[in-house]
């Protein structure tokens, strides 16, 4: 290959975040969803899952070129068996500790450490599945953290959060969403999250005394302020250069967003859940705005396959935010 | 084969991010595309390799033999050919087949579904649910009964002397009972009486107070047996448990049936019976006033003392015996179409007196 291709580009690039997806398309795939998961009394659900998260990836496109999930029902299947087993044998333990100490504390106690415990494999699983298989431009996203390194450090926060009574939460909250974005792999694109717990902790004290103060009226700038602090803190590398993200949403765009999407849902009884689901992506695709100088047509394939073989990863049942 | 097709399309061939301008060759019946990329690599993509998304004219293939390359063809004619090609090959899934119906035709289904579901949870699942219950054997009435008796128990006086009083009254009757009735007085302002599964009438002691004549208390005992003598808590509680899998289903929320189970138990008395079940007790109870020769009238006139009490609070009996006029209608039918005798009981009469005292 020549070496031009890296020289003519060092200028700004422009990129535009949009969101296609329409109301009455998305409604269409969750009627069908909600159809097969009734007939399969409930078996349906994660391929169900994997319709739904498709059409979303989907119709999520930057510069015009559309994202892509490929993950599939099967593979979602087998991680929802290994929860299912998981939850078994803690049941299981928890009768037999029961049993044999005859301490109720005993039992209870482990029953909660236990399902404690799976947080951070599961945010471990759900990433690296997740990543790989969402794709760009025929690109890979992958998850490059150390599983066990992410467990150690979960639970040493957690062990922080508890003698402070609560208030290192936004650390480990912060902390974790550090660690699994800089994590994070595009091609030879590298991200990163200049996130931290005391800006964390202060913007969510402030949010909510204000909110309290203001009857609750403040709660949408609270909101609004929150997305900027996830966006404004993500930022992609490749080599010298780089790409920074910044919000543009206001608190009045949220207070329009929100209550519009609570009158949609309510007065269609819940049926127009799949159109206020539609906007909230619209808005949060628009408000994004993105600037740097990496070239997206000169990125290269770095992140391997997903080899669903295993399935060892496939943990993506948890609701955890992924933005 | 002849290849007489040819369309310019975009590849991305998973190594790099960038576009490769593409022409595409294919053949009528679309078994396999031709890739020549950049006027110069040639790639053979076979048709069952194939994996695709279909946004309106927009295609995006990819290829599993492939890694992360991604064929982009825009082309209204060609998406739709593509698309009957990968349908005769069995490579839609039902999702899909089902999502290709159009909106309004799956709205269609998913309400008839929804409909047959509805008409199923109010026609057929009653008559299923009931005859699970008769399935059940009497020991699970009684153990329920008791259950609940007991907690009961727990939280109300009972009025002993009225208590005793009352089986004596009831001992004059003959309530065409199969299993053995215990009846109970209560202290309470509460207008209320109840019958539980495993034969145990419950009265409150309100109720008594503002009954006038002893064919009122006899329409409230020969009501509540009557209840006990069809099963109808027992049949309730089926119909609701029954009820309660299908909703679940319905939001694919499957724990929660003990809850109702433990609910029902809970709440056994204020447990609404179907309006069916009010009627059955209704005319089964009138029954047992004309059998025992006594005034069926008692029954209206309960009915009218109740609806009287209904003005001043809200008594459970009401809000769960809906439509009283509708009731005393019928009653009131049936008393005039049926030959009945009426014998004053003096012994009746006084044990009445002593129990309004």
């Amino acid at each position: 290959m020549e070496t031009s291709m890296t020289q003519n580009t060092n200028q700004a690039q422009s990129y535009r975040l949009e969101f296609f997806g329409k109301g009455s398309d998305y409604f269409a795939i969750m009627i069908v969803n909600w159809l097969l998961t009734l007939i399969t009394l409930g078996l349906y659900y994660p391929w169900a899952r994997a319709k739904r998260l498709r059409y979303v990836y989907g119709q999520t496109a930057l510069n015009n070129e559309r994202f892509h999930f490929a993950g599939t029902g099967n593979e979602m299947f087998r991680g929802f068996i290994k929860i299912i087993l998981f939850y078994v044998a803690v049941i299981i333990s928890y009768m037999l500790l029961f049993i044999v100490t005859q301490s109720q504390l005993l039992a209870v106690l482990f029953l909660y450490l236990a399902i404690f415990a799976i947080i951070p494999f599961a945010i471990h699983g759900s990433f690296r599945y997740r990543m790989s298989r969402t794709s760009y431009r025929g690109i890979r996203f992958g998850y490059r953290g150390d599983r066990n390194e992410l467990v150690t450090k979960f639970f040493k926060w957690v062990f922080f959060t508890i003698i402070t009574f609560g208030i290192y939460g936004a650390w480990l909250q912060m902390n974790i969403r550090r660690y699994t974005h800089q994590n994070i792999r595009y091609g030879d694109v590298e991200f990163s999250n200049n996130a931290n717990g005391a800006d964390w902790f202060l913007l969510n004290l402030k949010g909510y005394f204000l909110t309290i103060i203001t009857l609750g009226i403040y709660s949408f700038w609270w909101q609004s302020e929150i997305f900027a602090y996830y966006i404004d803190n993500m930022r992609m590398t490749k080599d010298d250069k780089k790409i920074n993200c910044s919000s543009t949403a206001t608190g009045g765009g949220f207070f329009r967003l929100l209550i519009v999407n609570f009158l949609i849902t309510v007065f269609t009884l819940g049926f127009g859940k799949a159109w206020a689901d539609m906007r909230t992506q619209n808005f949060i695709c628009d408000h994004v705005k993105m600037e740097g100088d990496i070239n997206i047509d000169e990125i290269h394939q770095t992140e391997e396959e997903y080899t669903n073989a295993f399935g060892e990863d496939a943990m993506d049942f948890f609701e955890i935010d992924l933005a | 084969m002849m290849i007489n097709n040819k369309i310019e399309a975009v590849y991305f061939d998973g190594q790099s991010s960038a576009s490769q301008p593409t022409t595409v060759l294919f053949n009528d019946t679309l078994n396999e595309l031709r890739l020549q990329v950049e006027g110069k690599i040639s790639l053979v993509w076979q048709l069952e390799d194939l994996q695709f998304e279909q946004y309106n004219s927009l295609l995006e293939i990819r290829n599993k033999n492939y890694s992360g390359a991604l064929l982009k063809i825009e082309d209204k004619d060609f998406s739709e050919k593509f698309f009957a090609a990968m349908k005769q090959n069995k490579r839609i899934d039902i999702h899909t087949r089902l999502l290709n119906l159009g909106l309004s035709k799956i709205t269609a289904i998913a309400v008839c579904l929804l409909g047959s579901i509805v008409l199923a949870y109010f026609y057929v699942l009653p008559p299923i649910a009931e005859k699970s219950a008769e399935l059940l054997p009497e020991s699970f009435d009684n153990e329920i009964g008791n259950v609940f008796m007991e907690a009961f128990l727990n939280e109300n006086d009972v009025d002993t002397t009225k208590t005793k009083c009352l089986e004596q009254f009831a001992a004059e009757l003959n309530l065409k009972n199969k299993k053995k009735l215990r009846f109970t007085v209560v202290k309470s302002k509460e207008v209320n009486a109840f019958a539980l599964p495993n034969g145990q009438i419950v009265v409150f002691s309100a109720i008594l107070e503002n009954m006038e004549t002893p064919e009122e208390l006899v329409a409230l005992l020969g009501h509540e047996a009557s209840h006990i003598n069809h099963r109808h808590s027992t049949k309730m509680l089926c119909r609701n448990l029954a009820g309660y899998m299908v909703v679940s289903l319905l939001f694919s929320d499957v724990n929660g049936v003990m809850a109702v189970l433990a609910e029902n138990a809970q709440q056994l008395h204020s447990l609404s019976y179907s309006r069916s079940f009010e009627q059955e007790a209704d005319e089964q109870g009138l029954k047992i006033l004309m059998d025992n020769n006594v005034n069926p009238n008692g029954m209206v006139k309960l009915f009218e003392q109740l609806e009287k009490e209904s003005k001043i609070s809200i008594p459970k009996i009401i809000s769960s015996h809906p439509l009283t006029n509708e009731r005393k209608e019928n009653m009131q039918k049936i008393i005039s179409a049926t030959a009945h005798e009426v014998k004053s009981n003096n012994k009746l009469n006084a044990i009445f007196e002593v129990i309004k005292k």
